[in-house]
């Protein structure tokens, strides 16, 4: 039986960890929102994001922090570039399938450039305050935990009301909803949709800064991302933000709990178990409600 | 010049071999997954065969090396070895980097009677396939790199000596080796295991196990880890203000980036090495420099690795006296297993499996450096215990 002590550690690290995962999932069940694009390369681009803040803090001294200021405008327009350049040019009958496909190469291509420019040693972003911890009730929660944490919160509040009270979030959503109705609305959907994609990559460079406080990073990290990012945005209900946030928070907790009695590897197996259990039982997802319908 | 002229003038003249170069095939991962370590290898091979001709060759004969690349592929190795044994006829070969391609070039050596000495075969595997004529070039397998440690842990008086230990490792034959050895050897003096945590090579938060590791409050903490897991490990330590008493880490300590992927909170952190620059084996200063000189760098294990086999090669081939495809080869096994061979990574010698009979130094960061603290003979510092707070 657990000590008390570390069920509460657990229960926080679990919360932490769980924020971490919303931000980083929120942008891939974003993107088959607004346009059924399965976006393999989402976690290539939250590395490359992790590396330019790793990059900008080894040679200029920046705190990752202020790297955002560089690396969410880039990506903003990286993501309208991608979605306006290549993704539109697949035919829509197949969309889905070739933006699997499409994105794979793109992942592939990041991998391999990160590779080239800074080799594939392992590098971590030497802050002073990289182990310092806040003690709370006997357990520690470590500080860049507290600000990944707390991006994530900002980030994830700042999407839900730029979706829900601005006029941009609503043709969004409508363009979700029903693309033809919001055409004959006089929504340019294809601009729209541009932007969309563009603010998903944003979530990307952020959560990738917030992932470089933490972690060691190397160009092929982002393969042991994907998997249960994916599992995220399915158990979340596809295209679902808030959808995707309930279902990192708690696959975050269960991880994190189910370490104590079962161990890491068995621990990791509860992204798929949940990915499983949402395909045989509620393809539409456990939180998020009908496929895209509701944001 | 006017010397090499001589040779090749007396080589054209018949059948005489005293001219002709000693020609040492190795097949090596210079691409794919082992390129890098493959790489280290090769330049520890290029060191040891421009330091040998500098000194007039073995046997009076310049060394040559034939160099093929396998890309780490299994299939490729074998064909390699067919090649430089059966079609190129070489006269000695060397063996290739990581487990997974010695093993079948072993068997291809053991076919043709080559003896077959290698720089990479941790794994205990390698020993267990029945070769006669492998030696591993180096001074411990995976599972005895610890036992300087365990040694020095159950010497200690028995009010000093820690009662707990929690083990992390990565699920990997090598880093598991590690740590268990370790454990199995504290386990029998007492020291009572509280978490054994085995995690998977894509783990990317390490924060749970860090948290039962902290909340056991384990004297002693053992990682069989490679690189990235053994530093995310420790930092996610550091955070729940966790503080062992002896912290010791398989491979990431020995890493030039260490120290700053982890803060510089260093103090203490203990580590075996195979292979130290500053170890005073009489060989390793000659190796250091030179190498350094060629190739404008220190060299590293991997290369060290390259260059022990080179120096055991050189060793057999000088006492028993000839290096070519034959008979010659069983003289030079029998010469190996009988003896011991003074290296760049200390004097080695091996069982009847090959397995080398020592252990690896064990290294220990200290004011901002790391140092060997065991064994005894070779020290560079006293070992610490119990470890300064990170």
């Amino acid at each position: 039986m657990p000590s008390g002590a570390l069920l509460f550690q657990s229960i926080l690290l679990g919360l932490l960890l769980g924020g971490l995962y919303a931000l980083l999932a929120s942008g891939l069940t974003l993107y088959f929102g607004i346009m059924r694009v399965v976006m393999i390369a989402h976690s290539a681009f939250l590395i490359l994001a992790a590396y330019l803040a790793w990059y900008l803090h080894e040679r200029a001294g920046i705190d990752p922090l202020l790297s955002m200021l560089v690396t969410v405008p880039l990506f903003f327009g990286a993501g309208v570039g991608l979605q306006r350049l290549l993704l539109t040019r697949l035919r829509p009958a197949t969309l889905t399938m070739m933006s699997v496909l499409l994105t794979f190469a793109i992942a592939l291509l990041i991998e391999g450039l990160l590779g080239y420019a800074f080799t594939g040693t392992q590098r971590r972003i030497n802050l002073g305050y990289g182990s310092a911890s806040l003690e709370l009730f006997g357990a520690r929660i470590a500080v860049v935990k507290l600000i990944a944490f707390g991006l994530a919160a900002v980030a994830l509040t700042t999407l839900y009301l730029l979706m829900k009270r601005t006029r941009f979030g609503w043709a969004l959503r409508a363009t979700i909803q029903h693309r033809d109705a919001a055409r004959l609305l006089g929504i340019d959907t294809e601009r729209v949709a541009g932007y969309g994609f563009g603010i998903g990559l944003a979530t990307a460079a952020i959560g990738g800064t917030a992932l470089s406080l933490d972690t060691t990073i190397y160009p092929s990290l982002h393969w042991h991302w994907i998997g249960p990012l994916m599992a995220i945005i399915v158990v979340g209900g596809l295209g679902s933000v808030p959808g995707a946030a309930i279902a990192a928070m708690v696959l975050g907790m269960a991880q994190s709990l189910l370490q104590i009695p079962m161990g890491t590897t068995w621990a990791q197996t509860v992204f798929y178990v949940a990915l499983f259990a949402t395909l045989a039982f509620r393809p539409q997802g456990f939180f998020g409600g009908r496929l895209a319908q509701r944001f | 010049m006017i010397v090499t002229l001589g040779a090749c003038g007396s080589s054209d003249g018949g059948d005489t071999q005293d001219g002709d170069p000693i020609v040492i095939g190795v097949s090596l991962p210079l691409t794919g997954d082992f390129s890098e370590p493959g790489k280290g290898v090769q330049q520890g091979y290029e060191a040891w065969q421009k330091i040998i001709n500098e000194k007039g060759g073995l046997l009076g004969r310049q060394v040559e090396l034939k160099i093929l690349d396998d890309q780490s592929n299994a299939d490729r190795v074998v064909a390699d070895y067919e090649q430089l044994i059966g079609k190129d006829e070489v006269d000695l070969v060397f063996g290739p980097f990581s487990t997974r391609l010695v093993v079948p070039s072993a068997r291809v050596a053991e076919e043709y009677d080559m003896l077959f000495v290698e720089p990479a075969g941790a794994a205990k595997e390698v020993f267990e396939q029945g070769f006669k004529n492998l030696f591993y070039a180096a001074p411990a397998v995976a599972n005895d790199h610890y036992n300087h440690l365990a040694e020095k842990i159950l010497a200690m008086p028995a009010d000093q000596r820690p009662k707990t230990a929690a083990y992390a490792a990565m699920d990997d034959p090598f880093a598991q080796g590690t740590a268990y050895g370790l454990k199995e050897k504290l386990e029998a003096g007492g020291v009572k295991t509280v978490v054994n945590e085995v995690y998977p090579p894509n783990t990317t938060d390490f924060s749970g196990i860090a948290a039962k590791i902290a909340d056991s409050k384990a004297d002693v903490l053992v990682g069989g880890s490679q690189y990235q897991d053994g530093v995310n490990l420790i930092v996610a330590l550091q955070q729940l203000g966790y503080q062992p008493e002896l912290a010791a880490f398989s491979t990431a300590p020995t890493n030039p980036e260490f120290a700053s992927a982890i803060g510089n909170k260093t103090a203490g952190v203990l580590s075996p090495t195979g292979y130290s620059q500053d170890a005073p084996y009489e060989s390793n200063k000659e190796f250091v420099e030179k190498y350094t000189a060629q190739f404008g760098k220190a060299p590293e294990e991997d290369q060290a690795n390259g260059y022990t086999t080179g120096q055991v090669v050189a060793a057999a081939v000088t006492a028993v006296g000839c290096a070519e495809q034959g008979e010659c080869q069983q003289k030079l096994v029998d010469w190996v297993r009988a003896n011991t061979v003074d290296t760049v990574v200390g004097p080695l010698s091996w069982d009847e499996t090959g397995k080398p009979k020592g252990a690896h130094m064990i290294q220990q960061w200290i004011d901002g450096d790391i140092k060997i603290v065991l064994p005894e003979d070779v020290k560079e510092a006293e070992f610490l215990y119990p470890k300064p707070a990170w």
